[in-house]
């Protein structure tokens, strides 16, 4: 079985932590999403796993084999890992055919076995047309496809992708999206999907690992990751919350502009200050006071803008703070009426980490 | 509806009557430096003294063997220093852009000054190394083995070597092709390679050389290019050993008694090749199928040599001493030494050639006056015309502007000689009586220079998106406004690197000077060539290193500005 795990894996150029202190165990035959911005490390660990970058420390395993660690590194070649890169890495000297053969031709096998082996993937990835095209006569999605075969067909134990949807239109990648993840579906290899997109990665993946400055933030499901943020960058990260500063009254409830507001997850400590985020979507907005009075907090109406399906607010509490709030398409708001927001305990999350 | 018509022609006659002539202008500028000693080339070529048309002189170019034997030898002297040029080039390229060779840049650096020593000075820096009674390494020979005086190591007055010196000065361009082929090559296409089980040499066998081969066959080809058309090394090494190539047997037949036509007819399978042979690298590095697809790309991985390292530093280092290390000390013991074919010590250090050249050598003030008076005109001129065409061809701002662009960039294909040749025949007779003048060396260097300014000039106007431009003009600058606000100032840097780069492509020019030049206009390179002849190679070598001084800070200046290296440029010599 091929599982891959990371051990404390590290890559240090110079005195820069690129990948630091990073270990994970992903399970053969699932999809596992590192998500993060631009320069998380999210790509050297991807180059790591891959054999391209030698650790500084730790290691990797694949199945009980050990393929890095900082005295013996395993080349690429000998992995039986496939990969896609961010360009495609498309050989442009080769036809679309002569690309995805390569490695089934590094692999020996006879010419009916990659007859078979190559019809089958063209027709998958809807390329037959397009067999004896060179690359550079192909559309961006074409090209991506001719990446996907390349890396599929030598049905690899473990795949890797780079940002492999990164050069498509948004129309494409949505479809490509769904693509990745069916044909995983269909030939249950463990892949490492890198994007920095959540709704890629929320789409695909059976786990997300948010990572920032070589650091695994928090892994879980697309669920626990969207739901349960264990930190401000994550809570920021994964998009549409609002985060919230108030001062800790007990261990699960803070001040905020004047109102008390009970949250929910890790016990608060005494004292301090505690970050707490809340979804758009969740907040509820009402011209009249509430009847319960935990967690209602009075606002201003900064802005309001109606998009059809939903109405996005803008409001401003006592202390200044402003918050964005997502509510139903029917009730509207003049901009400058006083308005109770209600954030509901259960939405409103403590970020700990 | 003819009255509003006609009313709304008047309103706005001004765009129409200032871009035609500029076309016109500059097209006829432009047939004057090129087609016109082309004409003259070909109509000499087919006629007889008498003026009648013939082919008399191309049956004696291809059957008496005054002719055919240069040519052979011609063919000889390209093929193999194209074939050595490659050998030598493409494994350095590879070392640079692709391994972990230590000091890499340096050897980029030491490869850049080949690049630029001007080959007729390396020969004769060859001389002093390596002929066969004075030469300073065959001295070394004979005091380390104990040989007799009549015994020698090295003769440069033979085929050998004059294949050997070409390929110094040559094998530049196929490094600089190949590495910058390696070097746009993205590395992930190797790592794909190997993510799917190549090993090392399957990767470099199916993937990286198929995609640097365009690269080196083009190389080759220029290579093929530059040793057939020179002029300099061969009529410095050649004709002391008693031979000639093309080059230098059209360079005889000026000599009294002079036979234009047959120099003509002679020219003219110089200029045919030249033009088939750079139609054949276009084609070689435009293929479709070789242009690198994809978005973004990370630099190459690089392949560590190991315990190879330092011996493959060392490798490119003793390459090296050939075009660099060894001519360059050669040409400083030479310039300081009171005898150039002997060893420099301290009690021997003499001020005396620079003295010479300076004060008391009277054609040194004359050439290098010519000199710097053609540099600056030449350099000025050609740098409005580049100007202009380069902006109207960059912003596709006239009609007609694809022309313009091929015009300028048409003297590529014309070799110095066939080019000096070509005006000699334009401007000997009535109406244009040139010859003896500075008029017809200018005209030359025009010529000559066009091309690459045209180039540099080109590419530098492309990444000025013209959005700059519509964005001042859509504040309300005019044309001309947002030119000299928003683009001129953008441009500075390009502009003053192009006006060095054709002065000092201006003073190393020797192929077309040596034709047309006459005892009064005599420049610097001409001057050096003539004491080569008189044996005053103290004096050259003084005169060759101030020259090397002054070109290296040019391109040491242009370097500089981001996007603008010499790798980009070609010079021609």
């Amino acid at each position: 079985m091929a599982s891959v795990e990371l051990q404390n894996l590290t890559k240090r150029y110079g005195p820069l932590a690129v990948v630091d202190d990073v270990s994970l165990r992903i399970e053969h035959g699932s999809l596992v999403c590192l998500l993060g911005p631009s320069g998380c490390g999210k790509t050297t660990t991807l180059r790591l796993i891959a054999g391209f970058v030698e650790p500084t420390e730790g290691n990797i395993r694949v199945g009980d084999r050990l393929v890095s660690s900082p005295a013996l590194t395993l080349p690429p070649e000998q992995r039986k890992m496939s990969m896609i890169f961010q360009s495609y890495a498309l050989w442009p000297h080769m036809t679309v055919t002569e690309n995805v053969i390569y490695g089934l031709k590094l692999r020996k096998l006879d010419r009916d076995t990659i007859r078979k082996k190559l019809d089958a993937i063209l027709t998958t990835t809807k390329l037959k047309e397009l067999a004896e095209r060179y690359p550079g006569e192909l559309s961006g999605g074409q090209q991506q496809r001719v990446a996907l075969a390349r890396a599929l067909i030598v049905e690899p134990e473990t795949l890797l992708l780079d940002e492999p949807l990164s050069n498509l239109d948004a129309n494409l990648r949505e479809e490509m999206r769904f693509e990745v993840r069916r044909l995983h579906d269909a030939y249950r290899y463990t892949t490492v999907y890198v994007t920095h997109d959540q709704s890629e990665a929320m789409t695909t993946a059976d786990l997300i690992c948010v990572m920032n400055a070589g650091k695994i933030e928090q892994a879980g499901t697309p669920e626990d990751i969207y739901d349960r943020p264990r930190s401000e960058f994550v809570a920021r990260f994964i998009g549409s919350s609002n985060v919230i500063k108030g001062k800790n009254l007990d261990d699960a409830h803070i001040s905020f502009a004047g109102a008390r507001l009970r949250v929910t997850g890790a016990k608060l400590a005494a004292g301090g200050e505690t970050a707490v985020s809340i979804r758009q979507h969740d907040i509820r907005l009402s011209k009249t006071a509430p009847q319960q009075k935990d967690n209602v907090v009075p606002a201003t109406v900064v802005r309001q803008v109606f998009l059809g399906g939903s109405r996005d607010y803008m409001v401003e509490v006592a202390d200044g703070t402003q918050l964005r709030a997502v509510t139903g398409a029917g009730e509207a708001i003049a901009q400058g009426s006083a308005v109770f927001l209600h954030l509901p305990a259960e939405h409103c999350r403590a970020l700990t980490g | 509806m003819s009255v509003l018509t006609s009313t709304a022609a008047e309103r706005r006659p001004a765009r129409i009557d200032f871009s035609r002539p500029i076309l016109y202008g500059f097209a006829a500028i432009l047939i004057v430096l090129i087609v016109l000693p082309l004409s003259w080339l070909l109509l000499y070529s087919v006629t007889d003294r008498a003026g009648s048309l013939t082919v008399e002189n191309f049956i004696r170019l291809f059957s008496e063997s005054a002719f055919l034997d240069p040519l052979i030898t011609t063919f000889i002297i390209a093929t193999s220093s194209s074939f050595l040029c490659c050998a030598v080039a493409a494994p350095m390229g590879w070392l640079v852009a692709r391994t972990d060779l230590p000091m890499s840049h340096v050897i980029r650096a030491l490869v850049t000054a080949s690049f630029v020593t001007p080959p007729f000075l390396g020969a004769i820096a060859w001389e002093l190394l390596a002929a066969p009674n004075s030469g300073l390494l065959n001295k070394i020979y004979r005091v380390v083995t104990g040989a007799p005086q009549d015994e020698h190591l090295f003769n440069i007055y033979s085929l050998t070597g004059i294949i050997f010196v070409i390929s110094c000065y040559t094998f530049p361009y196929v490094f600089v092709l190949v590495a910058n082929a390696l070097d746009r090559t993205p590395g992930e296409l190797e790592d794909a390679s190997s993510i799917l089980g190549g090993k090392r040499w399957y990767t470099a066998r199916r993937i990286t050389i198929p995609l640097v081969l365009p690269a080196l066959i083009a190389g080759a080809l220029i290579a093929f290019l530059q040793a057939m058309t020179l002029f300099g090394s061969p009529a410095i090494l050649a004709l002391p050993a008693g031979f000639h190539t093309m080059t230098t047997k059209i360079w005889s037949l000026f000599q009294y008694p002079p036979k234009p036509e047959l120099a003509a007819a002679a020219s003219l399978p110089l200029l045919v090749l030249t033009i088939i042979l750079l139609r054949a690298e276009h084609m070689i590095l435009g293929r479709r199928g070789y242009s690198v697809v994809g978005g973004k790309y990370g630099t190459p991985r690089l392949i560590p040599l190991g315990r190879g390292r330092w011996p493959a530093f060392a490798l490119c280092i003793l390459v090296l001493l050939n075009p660099v290390f060894l001519p360059y000390a050669a040409l400083l013991n030479a310039a300081f030494a009171p005898v150039a074919s002997h060893f420099l010590t301290f009690s021997t250090f003499t001020l005396h050639n620079i003295e010479f050249v300076l004060f008391e050598l009277s054609a040194t003030k004359l050439a290098l006056r010519n000199t710097v008076i053609l540099g600056t005109a030449t350099a000025t001129i050609g740098l409005l015309i580049a100007l202009v065409i380069a902006y109207v061809t960059a912003r596709k701002a006239v009609t007609g502007h694809r022309l313009l662009g091929f015009l300028a960039t048409a003297p590529v294909a014309i070799p110095g000689i066939v080019l000096g040749v070509g005006l000699f025949l334009s401007y000997t007779r009535p109406p244009f009586v040139l010859y003896g003048t500075l008029w017809i060396l200018l005209i030359a260097f025009l010529t000559i220079s066009l091309p690459s300014a045209y180039q540099q000039l080109q590419a530098a106007f492309r990444n000025i998106h013209p959005e700059l431009e519509d964005a001042s003009r859509i504040l309300g600058a005019t044309r001309l406004q947002s030119l000299r606000q928003i683009t001129a100032p953008l441009l500075r840097t390009s502009v003053i690197a192009t006006w060095c780069f054709i002065f000092v492509g201006v003073m190393r020019e020797l192929s077309a000077a040596i034709i047309l030049f006459t005892s009064e206009t005599k420049v610097i390179s001409v001057l050096i060539y003539d004491l080569n002849e008189s044996g005053d190679l103290g004096a050259i070598s003084v005169i060759g290193i101030a020259m090397l001084l002054i070109t290296f800070a040019v391109v040491i200046m242009v370097n500089r500005i981001p996007g603008f290296g010499v790798t980009s440029v070609r010079l021609r010599t």
